[in-house]
């Protein structure tokens, strides 16, 4: 499984860094950064980051 | 049997919660829209092009996936008139009865009008945005640039203000009881602040008795062509059809940490419409009309639900932390915990006369801190918010509101 954000549907709100931020951050410049890989022990983490968008941008792609 | 009043996303969660544990369940979701359910969040954040099935383009486009085809019976544009909670029976618009086992109550809200009814007056189209055929109506005249009068300044009527300005829109805001937009979640000093951002990006804001001057009741006689008139003034709760069933309705319906409505066995509640313990305030309840929160909610009172028929589930009290978005004017607005019962503010970053540079703000209430936000038309200090988000919930727990 990997991490897949929807570029198109993404408004950088950034409600999944403050969920996940070990694998989403927003630059200084607002837009979204993203880490496809993620540990086991955080997947709890990337659920919360799919939920929280607002926009539902955020989702998992099996690999 | 088990029936979910409600198709938006805190009854889909409920049921695909249901469904986690007992794949096979036998679900009946009811829903007074004729559409699955959507991001209701989206009908405000982007344009659409003109098309001749724009309902049907902003409805796909926003549609919430997860829960395969077939695993549940949707009744959707099927009204739930009313309810027998002690004789277990729901009676629909169609005229039919529907028996059920469990209950889940996700039946939301609705926006608080001023005058009964939709439709025209002399001057104005007038709606309300609560669902997609409104969204379709609204995104429909302001395509066409149709001038939009908009009545309140909270976040549906800022994203629609912002929205409408994006299609060219003419935008006039209306806040009659207040100064600014948010002022009664964010206080006066950045409700001042948002009014500024909100009027250099072309909107004419009223407020106090010019905005009442302006607020139409629907009986000014005008000659010239309608404008579009929305109210965005805050909701109502769904209850009314529970009513007689010895419920607890002052504000929703009151629930416990596990979302079970107290004075009925086998009957949950989620969403916007529930009420809930406050987990970050002992002694309060809480009703919140966010996103995630109708996630949250909707997702334990189907693992509520589901361990209640002896099915696994794992069941935990509520613990939504308050945490929500908006962007107006390209201006990135986030705010987490509960600024509205704070004392004083303190700005941590920034200017409150510069916005767009970014600002973070923390809210006191007797010196602590009960809620932060964060302004930007970037995100220069966005590591320093989640701290400070991180810290608040850490701490949150112990702060007593109430």
């Amino acid at each position: 499984m990997k991490i897949v954000v929807d570029r198109v549907k993404c408004q950088n709100h950034g409600q999944c860094a403050i969920s996940a931020p070990a694998n989403f951050e927003l630059g200084a410049d607002g837009e979204l950064h993203y880490r496809e890989s993620f540990d086991e022990g955080s997947i709890d983490d990337i659920e919360d980051a799919i939920d929280s968008c607002p926009v539902q941008a955020v989702s998992f792609e099996s690999r | 049997m088990i029936g979910i009043v409600g198709s938006g996303i805190a009854g889909f969660r409920a049921a695909k919660a249901i469904l986690k544990s007992k794949a096979d369940a036998r679900i009946v979701l009811f829903g007074d829209e004729t559409h699955r359910t959507y991001s209701r969040p989206g009908l405000t954040k982007r344009r659409y092009p003109s098309s001749a099935a724009l309902d049907l383009a902003i409805a796909q486009d926003l549609t919430v996936k997860g829960i395969e085809n077939g695993a549940l019976t949707w009744r959707l544009g099927t009204r739930v008139d009313t309810a027998d909670l002690a004789g277990k029976v729901l009676h629909l618009s169609t005229g039919e009865k529907f028996d059920y086992d469990s209950l889940v109550i996700a039946a939301g809200v609705r926006p608080r009008t001023s005058v009964e009814g939709g439709g025209e007056c002399a001057s104005h189209t007038h709606g309300t945005l609560r669902g997609v055929d409104d969204a379709y109506h609204v995104h429909r005249e302001l395509q066409a640039g149709k001038k939009v009068t908009i009545a309140g300044a909270g976040f549906v009527a800022c994203e629609l203000a912002s929205l409408a300005k994006e299609y060219g829109c003419e935008v006039v805001m209306l806040e009659a009881l207040r100064r600014g937009p948010f002022e009664s979640v964010l206080g006066e000093r950045i409700s001042s602040a948002l009014r500024r951002w909100i009027v250099r990006n072309g909107v004419t804001f009223l407020a106090g008795d010019s905005a009442k001057e302006q607020l139409c009741d629907r009986s000014m006689v005008s000659t010239s062509a309608r404008s579009l008139y929305i109210e965005a003034i805050g909701s109502v709760p769904n209850v009314e059809w529970l009513s007689g069933n010895g419920l607890d309705l002052s504000d929703g319906v009151r629930v416990d940490e596990y979302m079970r409505v107290p004075e009925c066995a086998d009957v949950f509640a989620a969403g916007d419409v529930a009420r809930y313990p406050d987990p970050w305030a002992a002694g309060s309840s809480t009703r919140r009309e966010f996103w995630k929160n109708a996630i949250d909610t909707g997702d334990l009172a189907g693992r509520s639900l589901a361990s209640s028929l002896g099915y696994t589930a794992k069941v935990s009290g509520i613990g939504y932390f308050p945490s929500m978005a908006t962007e107006v004017f390209g201006l990135r607005i986030q705010i987490a915990g509960n600024p509205q019962v704070s004392d004083s503010l303190e700005v941590v970053r920034g200017d409150l006369d510069r916005l767009d540079h970014g600002v973070l703000v923390k809210f006191l209430r007797e010196e602590t801190t009960v809620g932060v936000a964060s302004m930007d038309k970037g995100a220069r200090f966005n590591s320093v918010y989640i701290e400070m988000v991180k810290s608040l919930k850490a701490h949150a727990g112990s702060v007593l509101v109430s």
